[in-house]
């Protein structure tokens, strides 16, 4: 990047001090690319407490946002989340806190642009104060019901555009001079080169250099880095909106502002490869990031583990900011990670044997389309568990099989066989007895039946033995199906454990955040821009400048 | 799944339970069974039912199974009806206990029997031997139901042989027959001795049969079948000797003499077995006479139309036109096997098993293979009438038969109220029954006993 800026000068500078520039940058890249880092995370810190206050603020929990606000500022020491806690206790007609705010921030920042307002406000905040106590002085002799303290006068607009926001200003190189402008005046003409005096309803509000970090309320600003060393004169406009964090890095060297791409999805953690398909090198960041990057078209992968992974092209113009907020998809298999409580047990799903887990292994893992699935576990001398579960998509469902052993059947089965055994014998019984008495009801047909025919006799024996082995047989089979059917014991059971989602070679697994109430398909959202890319010029030069919020 | 093993077992019991078997069916089943079977005496030891006769009067009917020839006695059977059959014999004839006596192969039953003194129901002559009272004290002994016995006198030769026989008791058989008419004619034969006799009805004395010169009848089973036919004007005497194959027919009209009429033979067995019955409606007794396969019934009235003559000729085509009434045999029905070797027409009778005034002849086969039990034998129960072939209409046998029972060694027709039955020995295992049921009958039509 360096050698793409350092060229645009290479006539005004000698060989010697781009081959200088070009050591110091190789020297400095990997610091640079650490401070860049560190330096990233800590804007999205920023930013992320920022946005929180500004939530709960507009939500109307003041306490909360106050309570946010001040979190924020210990972590890290911005006036604009001091202001932004003084309006919530202001908001909850907590004076003292308000006024503690307010005053710090005039003491901390007495360089802010709206220092005059600000001390308007403590001076209206301070009188209402005294309103107040002489209120309720006075209401002590009435009653205790007299009235509450009469309202504080604030300054116009100060509800949702009461928070201030941050406005981080970078130059590349850094220790650029720079101005502010603020338009006062909605229906002034576009800030033309120049003066503020040139540009009636403007006024300059900061002069400092870069980098900073400016508190700045509402409104539109315009930002005019000045000459410095051999660079020219850049400016740009720049809409503050509350309670934000806002950044603008002006390229001197390169001449053109970069780009700002912001990658956002509903799995926390999912990596991010800049124009790397194949992955050939080090990941690009996790989920969320956002990072100037060149402008220019650049493809985007995104993968998660048990997430499908997302591809998707984004055009960046120079300067222009643009958050890809991805949705991923979980894949339409998940796992089953299942061990048991017995040595071995053998699993099947729809009736498919998946494998075999025996005690001392790894839980058994078993990848299965998603949805409904019967699920059968077995094991020898134990009882069979069956029963229907839903493999998730794309994670891991561990499941923990109770293989309770069989209730002992020997008894029965003593029983059911003797039983058999004398149903079968009575059964025979009584076919013979059944088939003499039809001979002997024969015979009588025919007029041959005598009274003492042996087969009477037998007959009968046949028919009582048959009777009794009925008997037996019946309350041997009612015994044993009362011993079939008795089980004290409980039934094979599976415990599922808590969800967990696919390894991660590449770090600890990402966290799936839940799904906003309605997400685009496969989201390459493109919002609004809230950069401005902004082209500067002056008598002595030109560049670019980049302004965004988020 | 066991909830369902619960069910089903229930089921089971259910079922079970609704067919298990009653042993009180049995019961229910041999009750006034159709065939009564008498009981045997200890004292005869052999042959219960070699021999069997029988007798009715005034409704009271008797029947005598006897034992084997000159060695066992006879036991008397008061029969009573279907309800209560007598299967206990009520008296021993022919015990010899105290009177030397030899018990015949065929006896003869008397409805009314004229004694030396007076008359008496129901005798039977069981054979020969003493008697303590008559005139007479040994000759064919005659036992009455009264308790009493009488001798009759037999011809000289048989005498005198009876008077060995008694002193060295060396007896000699003495087959006899009578008919069923109120005063029965009494035919005798000493085969030993290829003699016979008659003694016509309410008279002691004998009268002698005499043969043409040249009849054939030298042969040891000369007059071991006998016949005695009531026909309207006298009675037609009949005598086989199956070894000749031949019967001899006499005919006497009620008084003590006798013609020769001829001689029925040609067929291998002729005269095997003799009986005498109403097979047809005649009013007149028929002559049934079984050879060695068939059996036929001659018109008994034809008979005894046939003229004195002389001759010696054996033929059945002396037999005037009309007089056979019919011929069949064991094989000339489809429905039963193994005749061959039955012994088919052992022993024969007539009855009118149905009551309708017409008999059935009832054929022996006592060697008759009846369900795997080789010669339980079986009585073949045919319907002979004259306007139709002969019929097979029912056969009889034992239930409890056992191998060698021999069914059908003899056979009678005792009366019973309005019809026959049929008495049968089994001499083979010392049986003898009574059979109560007819298909002939109408259903109902014979009391509990029968369908």
């Amino acid at each position: 990047m360096f050698a793409a800026v350092s060229s645009g000068f290479l006539s005004r500078r000698g060989a010697l001090v781009l081959l200088l520039v070009a050591l110091l940058a190789a020297l400095a890249a990997g610091a640079l690319a650490q401070t860049k880092d560190s330096s990233g995370k800590r804007l999205e810190s920023i930013r992320s407490e920022m946005d929180r206050g500004q939530g709960l603020y507009l939500a109307g929990n003041y306490a909360g946002a106050a309570e946010v606000f001040e979190a924020g500022y210990a972590a890290y020491p911005y006036s604009a989340f001091l202001f932004n806690a003084g309006v919530c206790y202001q908001k909850q007609n907590d004076f003292d806190r308000a006024l503690a705010k307010f005053n710090e921030y005039v003491r901390v920042d007495p360089g802010a642009p709206d220092l005059d307002k600000v001390k308007l406000r403590i001076s209206a905040l301070e009188a209402a104060k005294a309103a107040a106590a002489a209120t309720a002085l006075g209401d002590a002799g009435v009653g205790a019901d007299a009235g509450a303290p009469p309202p504080v006068v604030l300054p116009s607009g100060d509800e949702q555009n009461a928070m201030k926001s941050l406005v981080v200003i970078e130059t590349e190189p850094e220790g650029a001079p720079f101005r502010v402008y603020q338009r006062l005046d909605p229906n002034a003409p576009r800030f033309a080169p120049g003066a503020a005096t040139a540009n009636p309803g403007w006024k300059e509000v900061v002069a400092t250099r870069a980098p900073a970090n400016l508190t700045l309320d509402v409104g539109q600003y315009h930002v005019v880095v000045e000459k410095f060393r051999d660079f020219n004169e850049s400016e740009a406009d720049m809409a503050v909106t509350p309670g934000h964090v806002h950044q603008l890095k002006a390229n001197l060297s390169q001449g053109k502002f970069m780009a700002f791409l912001r990658v956002t999805s509903n799995v926390i953690g999912a990596h991010v490869w800049i124009d790397d398909k194949k992955k050939t090198r080090p990941l690009w960041s996790d989920t969320p990031h956002g990072e100037l990057v060149p402008g220019g078209k650049h493809d985007v992968l995104v993968e998660a583990p048990g997430f499908e992974p997302f591809q998707a092209s984004v055009e960046l113009e120079h300067g222009e900011q643009k958050q890809l907020e991805v949705h991923m998809v979980r894949v339409s298999y998940g796992v089953l990670r299942i061990d048991a409580s017995v040595p071995e047990v053998k699993v099947r799903i729809d009736a498919q044997v998946k494998g075999v887990w025996r005690s001392g292994s790894e839980p058994l893992d078993v990848r299965f389309d998603s949805g409904r699935h019967q699920l059968t576990i077995e094991s020898d001398g134990r009882k069979t568990f069956e029963g229907m579960i839903v493999v998730p998509r794309g994670q891991i469902l561990p499941l923990h099989a109770q293989m309770i052993p069989k209730y002992p059947r020997g008894p029965a089965w003593t029983q059911a066989i003797i039983g058999a055994a004398f149903l079968g014998a009575a059964l025979y019984a009584g076919s013979e007895s059944d088939r003499m008495y039809d001979q002997l009801q024969q015979d009588r047909e025919g007029g041959n039946l005598e009274g003492s025919d042996s087969r009477a006799t037998r007959g009968k024996w046949f028919a009582i033995g048959a009777d009794a082995g009925f008997v037996v047989a019946g309350v041997l089979g009612g015994i044993s199906t009362y011993n079939f059917i008795k089980d004290p014991l409980p039934e094979s059971s599976v415990k599922p454990g808590k969800l967990q989602e696919f390894e991660d070679p590449l770090k600890a697994r990402p966290v799936a955040q839940r799904a906003p109430g309605k997400l685009p398909n496969a989201v390459a959202a493109e919002r609004a821009p809230r950069l401005e890319f902004k082209p500067s010029a002056s008598s002595t030069g030109g560049g670019l400048i980049l302004g965004g919020r988020f | 799944m066991r909830a369902r093993l619960l069910e089903l077992n229930l089921l089971g019991c259910l079922v079970l339970g609704t067919s298990a078997c009653s042993w009180s069916r049995f019961d229910d089943v041999t009750r006034d069974a159709p065939v009564v079977l008498f009981e045997k005496p200890g004292s005869m030891a052999d042959g219960f039912g070699v021999s069997l006769a029988t007798a009715t009067n005034q409704g009271q009917t008797e029947v005598l199974v006897g034992g084997t020839s000159n060695v066992s006695a006879a036991a008397l059977y008061e029969i009573g009806d279907e309800d209560s059959p007598g299967t206990t014999a009520s008296d021993g004839y022919c015990t010899g206990d105290d009177q030397a006596c030899f018990l015949s192969s065929l006896t003869g039953g008397f409805a009314n029997a004229t004694g030396p003194d007076k008359g008496r129901p129901l005798c039977f002559a069981v054979g020969t031997g003493t008697v303590d009272d008559g005139p007479i004290k040994s000759g064919l002994v005659v036992s009455c139901q009264d308790t009493t016995e009488y001798a009759l006198g037999m011809p000289k030769v048989a005498q005198d042989l009876l008077a060995i026989s008694i002193a060295e008791n060396q007896p000699h058989d003495h087959p006899m027959a009578t008919d069923r008419a109120d005063d029965p004619v009494l035919l005798a034969s000493l085969p030993d001795e290829r003699l016979a006799w008659f003694y016509p009805a309410r008279s002691t004395q004998f009268s002698e049969l005499l043969l043409p010169d040249g009849a054939q009848q030298d042969d040891p089973s000369f007059g071991r079948s006998l016949a005695v036919l009531a026909v309207d004007g006298g009675r037609v005497l009949a005598l086989g000797v199956p070894g000749k194959s031949r019967v001899f027919l006499w005919k006497t009209d009620g008084g003590s003499n006798s013609s020769y009429i001829g001689c029925l033979g040609g067929i291998d067995g002729m005269g095997r077995a003799l009986a005498a019955g109403r097979v047809d409606a005649d009013g007149n007794d028929d002559l049934v006479v079984s050879d060695a396969s068939t059996v036929h019934v001659v018109d008994g009235a034809r008979l005894f139309q046939l003229p004195q003559t002389a001759s010696s000729a054996c033929s059945l085509s002396l037999l005037p036109p009309g007089a056979m009434l019919g011929s069949f045999g064991c094989a000339s029905t489809g429905s039963l096997t193994g005749c061959e070797k039955s012994e088919f027409g052992a022993a024969l009778a007539v009855g009118d098993l149905d009551g309708d005034g017409d008999g059935e002849v009832i054929v022996g086969a006592p060697k008759m293979t009846v369900r795997d039990r080789a010669n339980a034998g079986a009585l073949l129960v045919y319907d002979a009438e004259m306007s139709t072939d002969a019929a097979l209409v029912d056969v009889n046998f034992i239930s409890s038969a056992e191998g060698g029972d021999e069914l059908g060694r003899s056979i009678v027709t005792p009366h019973l109220a309005k019809r026959d039955i049929i008495a049968a020995g089994a001499p083979g295992n010392g049986k003898a029954a009574l059979f109560y049921c007819s298909s002939l009958l109408a259903h109902g039509a014979a009391g509990s006993r029968c369908p």
